[in-house]
């Protein structure tokens, strides 16, 4: 499984949409698992300054990443496999 | 759970997309006991509604996403559960997004029950079914991970409060046995097994 970064432009995004695109990226990810391709939202940061969202995800593929995000309707500019980095590992 | 049984009701009826009559099936089956949904002065019928407790998906499975109407229903419901102060959107702030709609199954219901935006409002909030609490779809998921018997190796982390890669180097040193899904990469811990890292504490007996 690897990690993926998806970045959203999301000008005017309001909390309450935010948290319904979460809602839906959740029950989207959580079908897809059931269905037997494993794909998890792990979290999402909100750049107030740039109006973007990093959202985070693990699956074994980019193309898992993208379906889960075009089932829930959750626009995007960009996903990339990102290489996880904490302070424990260093 | 009520999203999981509106991707559900959309995929029995070989939609392409989950859109709101799917999303008000699944609340109401989320809440129902026996197939009825008891809801105010309404008691409705989840099979005259057309839920179909026999049929299953056909295969392949077909792959649905949410309507823009889904979406903006979400949205409504999101609004509704933070003008009420709550922390995350529970099936009630679904079912409560559905009382201005005029369109589809809501339609029916309000024709057939004479249901107003008004009493259907009152009878969501007089809701005391445990499929409906605040936060009911959080605590449904984490409800089931509680009780599976297999995990990935980030919930068994979670479960023993360790980082993931340490979970990663129980593996690899054979403290944890793991299990691959066949024809996949990715691994499967059983929960007994997790319990087998943990070793008793010895107190010192301290010398006097």
């Amino acid at each position: 499984m690897s990690y993926f970064v998806v970045k959203r432009d999301l000008p005017g995004v309001t909390p309450e949409a935010l948290q319904s695109a979460g809602l839906r990226a959740k029950s989207c990810c959580a079908e897809m698992t059931g269905e037997g391709q494993p794909v998890r939202w792990v979290r999402s940061f909100y750049l107030p300054e740039k109006a973007q969202t990093h959202c985070y995800f693990e699956a074994a593929s980019q193309s898992a990443v993208e379906e889960a995000n075009k089932r829930a309707r959750i626009p995007f500019t960009e996903i990339a496999e990102v290489i996880e980095m904490t302070p424990d590992m260093v | 759970m009520a999203t999981s049984f509106a991707i559900f009701a959309a995929k029995q009826s070989g939609a392409e997309e989950v859109a709101p009559d799917h999303i008000l099936l699944g609340c109401l089956r989320a809440i129902s006991r026996f197939g009825i949904v008891t809801l105010g002065p309404w008691s409705l019928d989840l099979e005259a509604l057309g839920v179909d407790w026999v049929r299953g998906v056909d295969t392949p499975r077909p792959k649905v996403a949410y309507s823009q109407q889904a979406v903006q229903l979400f949205d409504r419901a999101a609004r509704i559960a933070r003008s009420a102060g709550s922390v995350g959107v529970g099936v009630n702030h679904l079912l409560a997004a559905f009382a201005t709609e005029e369109t589809g199954l809501m339609k029916r219901l309000k024709m057939a029950h004479g249901i107003t935006s008004a009493s259907w409002r009152a009878a969501i909030a007089a809701i005391d079914t445990p499929g409906a609490n605040d936060s009911r779809i959080d605590e449904m998921e984490s409800s089931k991970k509680e009780t599976r018997q297999y995990l990935t190796p980030e919930e068994a982390a979670e479960m023993l409060g360790v980082h993931v890669q340490t979970m990663r180097a129980y593996i690899r040193g054979g403290r944890v046995p793991a299990f691959r899904l066949a024809g996949e990469r990715s691994i499967r811990l059983r929960r007994s097994d997790l319990e087998k890292v943990l070793e008793p504490f010895e107190v010192e007996e301290k010398e006097e």
